[in-house]
């Protein structure tokens, strides 16, 4: 097992490429686009209750 | 479009709010007897099963697994079938999984009190139900997995993420912590030993905080601030980064538990860098939360609900900031064993889950009883109870911590220890415990408010058993091909499964593999040797009775350390133990060099009753192990199962392992006689009782490393098998 140290290294810049990437998508994405997903807690409210 | 009808099931989700408030009305009962037994060591007697050792892990399991447990299953079953449109999966499986809760429950009361513990921190419950919880927690997930698999909506919402997540790495986190061999029915021993079981064990304890007592909250927080606030979550692109930032970097976080201790460096180091990064996707949720309240902070004014979720999430963004400093060494130096630790959980405890699942308790029940809450005043009423409770629990530990903390370290102008004797420590701090008995009274009383307020509040509606809700029927699977990367992916829940758990295994394996796979990593010491048959028995004692609760075996390499106990702990003298004993808080002093430090008969008087040598003493009497036999039966069992985890005890030694331990005993005791110590306080000394088993124990602490030391010498194993009781 030589070497083991550049693991964590690795899963570092995995990580941070996912994140970079992620964030780039997410700022491209537009807010509205997730306006519907966001709602979703909100859909159902039974109007029988209460 | 056709319109599917079905219905949800009220009844689990009250069945599981009802066991919340209860057992955490009992946890937090037992955390105040606890708190009072530091203030006054007498009281309640002095009855084994209720003493301070056992009692903590009760307090501490109860209030984790059976308040907080509960109210993760409370939330779950009661948003996830609403948020994917359709009933859980299966109501025998829902039946199931909260009988089978209750019932690991009650083997936590029904074994923690007696003895019955494996010693590792919120993992104490021994392998049989270790395994029930594995079982439980499997039918938990097989009912969620399939429930989000049968949904009528396509989109799965946050909240859902975040039970994936808990269901997951709880799941991998359990049963990786739990592998240990059994000796007897009750009784088992660590798979790992020392620096690798210490490892295993905070990267489990502490992501035990992250996905148990963080994750389904936050799932929770994402679903019903919106609710209470009536507007979608202030961002959800934040949403997301915040997910996938948490678990991937939580997971990494673990040695923060263990700075300054043998662990190798670089897995200190890594925890610490995690452990700060964790700030930033901490605070994005908690803003995320807060800032949904935006434009809505007139309604926090009047409504209980809203109120417990603010102060519910602010407390969670002070602990997530706290947490991160806690973590820097030389901060960590200084907080570490103190009470400064507990106030620091207690505040993450006290506000973020019990408001939390206060806030739920209050929005849920009116619902599914279809009823108004019974009194607004007396939850407004419980709310300020409950936060100046935790203000009073809390500000007295920080407080104290770092009072007792700095004493520790104080040396005089001519460079000797200013507080010498560890007892000045802590007496100076008591005012310090009872303000925070104080406090938690308060929160007790506070909660018993919130549990009349939510039965009256039932009692007054009728419960809608079975709710009816309408939705189109199934989603189209080829709908939405357009859509691409993430909001593809969360309408595919097995392949988010998949990712949850990559996320998390990549810091595991990476922090656990080369502690676990490089000699280098763990030195061994050639003078350290195997626990002998009667020192193993004594450790048993030890971890039975939780000594672990208040001692830590890990001498750090300060020299407030060096000089108060002794030489720093190394790596290579915890090779043979299984599990590790570092412990966590001192409430007591350091173990780890106690073995010769003070004769037997210290020791014997010390337990029968800690005033007596140490006036002042905050200690709990142990006078039951002056009368209680030693368990020689089953030390053969024991020598087999430490073997079978990497003990080299030579093989067949099980077999003279009672002579050895009858030997010793009966040297130790006969010693004790002859120095005058037939009796304490009429209760003869004899070799078969189980203070002279762990007085062999203490006594073997920390010696091996000088070199001098054979522990199996002139045991009767010694002539024929001393040279062979190590393989090789």
């Amino acid at each position: 097992m030589e070497g083991i140290e550049i693991f964590p290294s690795i899963s570092l810049i995995l990580f941070f490429a996912f994140f970079i990437l992620l964030v780039t998508y997410l700022i491209r994405s537009g807010k509205h686009r997730w306006d519907e997903a966001a709602n979703l807690p909100l859909e159902n409210d039974n109007p029988n209750l209460n | 479009m056709s319109m599917d009808t079905f219905h949800y099931d009220n009844k689990i989700v009250r069945n599981f709010g009802i066991a919340a408030m209860t057992f955490g009305i009992i946890g937090f009962l037992v955390g105040l007897i606890i708190a009072l037994k530091l203030i006054f060591p007498d009281f309640l007697g002095f009855i084994p099963e209720l003493s301070y050792g056992r009692l903590r892990p009760l307090h501490t399991n109860a209030v984790i697994f059976a308040f907080a447990g509960n109210a993760i299953f409370y939330g779950v079953y009661y948003s996830l079938p609403r948020l994917c449109k359709a009933p859980m999966w299966s109501p025998i499986l829902s039946q199931i999984h909260f009988w089978g809760w209750q019932l690991i429950i009650l083997s936590a009361v029904l074994t923690l009190p007696f003895g019955i513990t494996t010693s590792k921190e919120y993992a104490e419950l021994e392998w049989p139900i270790d395994i029930a919880i594995t079982l439980i927690w499997v039918v938990f997930g097989v009912n969620m997995i399939m429930t989000i698999l049968k949904r009528r909506e396509k989109h799965l919402y946050v909240a859902i993420w975040f039970y994936i997540a808990t269901f997951v790495t709880v799941a991998v986190l359990h049963v990786v912590n739990s592998f240990e061999v059994p000796a007897t029915m009750l009784k088992s021993y660590s798979l790992y030993a020392g620096v690798q079981d210490a490892l295993v064990q905070w990267w489990y304890g502490h992501n035990a905080v992250a996905f148990f007592l963080t994750t389904p909250f936050l799932g929770i927080m994402y679903y019903f601030i919106p609710k209470a606030a009536n507007r979608p979550i202030f961002s959800y692109r934040l949403s997301i980064v915040h997910f996938w930032s948490l678990i991937f970097i939580y997971i990494w976080a673990g040695p923060h538990h263990l700075l300054y201790t043998s662990l190798p460096g670089w897995a200190q180091a890594l925890g610490t860098v995690f452990s700060i990064m964790l700030i930033a996707p901490s605070w994005g949720g908690m803003l995320n939360g807060l800032l949904t309240l935006r434009g809505a902070w007139d309604k926090v004014r009047e409504d209980p609900v809203l109120k417990f979720l603010v102060v519910g999430v602010t407390a969670y963004g002070m602990v997530t900031f706290e947490g991160p400093m806690l973590s820097i060494a030389n901060v960590n130096a200084i907080a570490h064993y103190s009470d400064y630790i507990i106030g620091h959980v207690h505040n993450g405890a006290l506000m973020w889950n019990g408001g939390l699942t206060f806030a739920m308790l209050y929005y849920i029940t009116p619902k599914i009883y279809k009823t108004k809450l019974f009194s607004t005043k007396l939850a407004n009423i419980h709310f300020w109870f409950a936060t100046l409770g935790a203000i009073f629990y809390v500000i007295p530990m920080y407080w104290g911590g770092i009072t007792q903390s700095l004493m520790w370290k104080q040396f005089t102008a001519e460079g000797f220890l200013q507080y010498p004797n560890f007892l000045d420590t802590v007496v100076q701090i008591v005012p310090m415990y009872a303000l925070r008995a104080f406090g938690g009274s308060l929160f007790i009383v506070g909660a018993l408010f919130g549990v009349y307020n939510i039965v009256k509040t039932a009692l007054s509606g009728s419960l809608v058993s079975e709710e009816e809700a309408q939705a189109p029927a199934i989603i189209d699977p080829a709908e939405g091909h357009e859509e691409k990367w993430h909001r593809k992916l969360e309408g595919r829940p097995l392949k988010f499964t998949v990712l949850v758990l990559l996320a998390i295994l990549i810091g595991g394996i990476v922090e656990y593999m080369p502690t676990a796979l490089i000699e280098s990593n763990i030195p061994t010491i050639e003078s350290v040797k195997p626990y002998t048959p009667l020192e193993v028995e004594g450790r048993d004692i030890y971890i039975a009775e939780g000594c672990n609760n208040c001692h830590s075996q890990m001498i750090r390499p300060f020299r407030s350390e060096t000089e108060r106990y002794g030489e720093y702990s190394k790596a290579g003298e915890f090779v043979y133990d299984h599990p590790f004993l570092w412990g966590s808080k001192r409430t007591g002093p350091d173990l780890h060099r106690i073995g010769g430090k003070y004769p037997d008969s210290w020791h014997l008087r010390h337990m029968y009753d800690p005033t007596s040598t140490s006036p002042g003493s905050l200690m709990p009497k142990y006078p039951w192990l002056l009368k209680k036999d030693t368990d020689y039966e089953t030390i053969p069992e024991r020598i087999n199962a430490l073997r079978a985890v990497g003990v080299p005890y030579a093989e067949n030694y099980d077999e003279i392992a009672v002579r050895d331990a009858k030997a010793q005993a009966d040297r130790i005791a006969n010693q004790l006689i002859e120095n005058g110590f037939d009796n304490v306080d009429g209760i003869a000394v004899t070799s078969d009782k189980q203070i002279i088993a762990l007085i062999a124990y203490l006594q073997r602490l920390g010696v091996d490393i000088s070199g001098t030391n054979d522990p199996f010498s002139g045991l009767p194993s010694d002539s024929r098998m001393g040279a062979n009781i190590m393989e090789d």
